[in-house]
């Protein structure tokens, strides 16, 4: 039976799959197809799913619903909003960006913000699931319409290749997640995460299940683009409408990684002997992102590599994972402060790269942008905040949260990867502050283009991305404390 | 009856086969069928176990075939959309032939 309590717990999920069909109805029901009018019910729906969030943290909610497969606990509520304040980002700038870039598809800007939200509501859930069967369901819902949205373009080229490269991929991920869901249920009879702890505890047919946990770590490692698995990623985020690209970085990242770390805190212990992989991971990860994204000379592309370069710093936060005690839910709360500065620093960074590269035209490649901060300083800034937080200098939220992780690694003993994880960031700073010498440094040529009108919606969302990664600079205690909290009760 | 371990050792077999038809096929649309054998090595697993776990614990895994077969239905509808899409822009669903993006 549903309770009324464990409605008023998925309020955040019920508000935003709740809307999505609301977007449909109306479009169905309207003459004209007004996209605007979907957008702005959208935004409504996710403000209220925001709202719902903050006020369940406020109180702090943790409870189980639905025969126990889905749990609204801190952990979920913490990473639910940074999905969300990523959604709202999204959504905030989409309407110009597909009006202008993509005029020949403003008739179905409706479908575009209905699947935002499908994958959104998708991506909530991740972060609930609290069995194997909805983990699965739910990482489905967000990964199905994430296809569609590459490939939502239909005359763009590259974005129909993107689509299909990841739509591959991700089937054969879920194939692999699948298979080893199935092995993970032959060693203990249940998809129940708790259930599934204490029977490999238990001692019951460890070497079958430690193999489905190696099956479930190449599942989720294709979603949060971990080498060797991210392959779809650089295409999948190039090839995408900017803003798609900027969800699927952030979002769609974030809620594969809440899950990772669900599953293998509470459900596979230690014992399977699953951490090794995960350092290998982590290491591999980080340096194979940062040294491709050094090579790249389109923008775009770098911020893709840079995307799976931050995946593995906060892969560390799961690496250094030993079973239970304080240290490791210092860890584990510093890698989730540091995907929530993400969320604001990557999405704030492609959406720049989606007003300059394609609202303006300017072009994908470093050289396009040669001085373009001096003609429009607020971007330039924006940028610079964005890159020098992402790179680990004290610009924005992004140095505080990597400090954490690489200290949570010292603390747990594992100082040679915080000590990969510094090299790699240091190696960082040169490929974010290439963005920033032709932005501010170098002279515009002469056939640039101008920088054809000043997008109220893009602007916003860029700005507020820029804000608050500055500010967590001063803000960042709470939010650390939060995550921290959220994981200990987690692990408790 | 068959112990339920020759329905795993067939089930690790069909994913094989599954695995290297999507490493080495070029057609999407047999990829996609090899994706669906994967799939179905998955599902048939979670049959034999369920059957040997049986009670409630056997009904949780039977249940969950049927939602993977709805999700695996879903797949396939977005992903042919897909194909057509491409099918479209490069007159072809070889999957070699989009390379607008390498590195």
């Amino acid at each position: 039976m549903v309770t009324t309590a464990e409605l008023v717990a998925f309020a955040p999920e019920l508000s935003v799959a709740g809307t999505a069909f609301l977007v449909l109805l109306l479009d169905t029901f309207s003459r004209e197809k007004r996209g605007g009018v979907s957008l702005a019910v959208a935004f409504a729906g996710v403000a209220v799913a925001f709202v719902a969030t903050v006020f369940h943290m406020s109180i702090g909610t943790d409870t189980t619903a639905f025969a126990g497969t889905l749990a609204v606990d801190p952990f979920a509520l913490f990473f639910g909003l940074a999905v969300l304040i990523t959604t709202a980002l999204v959504l905030l700038s989409s309407t110009e960006y597909m009006g202008r870039v993509y005029p020949e598809r403003s008739e179905s800007l409706t479908e575009y913000v209905a699947l935002i939200l499908f994958a959104a509501t998708g991506m909530l859930l991740m972060a609930s699931a609290r069995s194997l069967v909805t983990a699965f369901i739910a990482l489905e819902l967000a990964a199905l319409p994430s296809y569609a949205l590459v490939a939502f373009a239909k005359d763009d080229r590259a974005g129909v290749e993107g689509g299909m490269k990841y739509f591959m991929l991700g089937a054969v991920s879920s194939a692999f997640l699948l298979y080893g869901i199935s092995l993970v249920y032959g060693a203990t009879g249940t998809f129940d995460f708790a259930g599934i702890a204490a029977s490999v505890s238990a001692g019951d047919a460890t070497g079958l299940a430690g193999l489905g946990a190696l099956f479930v770590l190449v599942g989720l490692g294709f979603k949060i683009a971990a080498f060797p698995f991210h392959v779809w990623a650089p295409d999948a985020y190039t090839g995408a409408p900017t803003p798609v690209s900027a969800f699927l970085s952030s979002a769609s990242k974030i809620a594969g990684f809440v899950l990772l770390f669900r599953v293998f805190t509470v459900a596979l212990p230690t014992s399977l002997n699953w951490l090794l992989a995960v350092q290998v991971l982590a290491v591999l990860t980080m340096t194979y992102g940062n040294f491709a994204a050094a090579v790249q000379s389109s923008v775009k592309r770098m911020l893709a590599y840079s995307s799976i370069g931050h995946a593995g710093y906060v892969l560390i936060a799961l690496a250094v994972f030993s079973s239970g005690g304080d240290d490791a839910a210092l860890a584990l709360g510093a890698g989730m402060s540091h995907l929530f500065v993400y969320a604001f620093m990557n999405t704030g960074a492609f959406l720049v790269v989606a007003l300059i590269d394609d609202y303006w035209g300017v072009g994908y490649e470093f050289e396009d942008y040669a001085g373009i901060a001096r003609k429009v300083p607020l971007i330039g800034v924006a940028m610079a905040v964005f890159m020098f937080s992402l790179a680990g200098l004290p610009t924005g939220g992004g140095f505080l949260s990597k400090l954490a992780v690489f200290a949570g690694a010292v603390r747990s003993g594992f100082w040679w990867l915080a000590l990969i994880g510094v090299v790699n960031s240091a190696l960082s700073l040169y490929y974010y502050s290439r963005v920033l010498r032709w932005m501010w440094i170098e002279e515009p040529g002469d056939g640039a283009p101008a920088l054809d009108g000043r997008p109220v919606g893009i602007y916003t969302a860029i700005l507020v991305a820029a804000v608050v990664t500055f500010g967590l600079l001063f803000a960042f205690e709470p939010v650390l404390s939060t995550a921290e909290e959220a994981a200990s009760a987690l692990l408790s | 009856m068959l112990p339920s371990s020759y329905y795993v050792f067939l089930s690790a077999f069909v994913f094989s086969v599954g695995l290297y038809g999507v490493l080495t096929r070029t057609n999407a649309v047999v990829i996609l069928m090899c994706v669906e054998l994967m799939l179905n090595a998955g599902n048939l697993n979670l049959i034999a176990f369920a059957t040997h776990h049986g009670g409630v614990a056997g009904i949780a895994g039977q249940t969950f075939t049927l939602f993977v077969l709805a999700v695996a239905a879903a797949e396939v509808a977005v992903g042919l959309g897909i194909f057509i899409l491409v099918y479209r822009r490069y007159g072809t669903v070889d999957v070699r032939k989009p390379r607008l993006m390498r590195w």
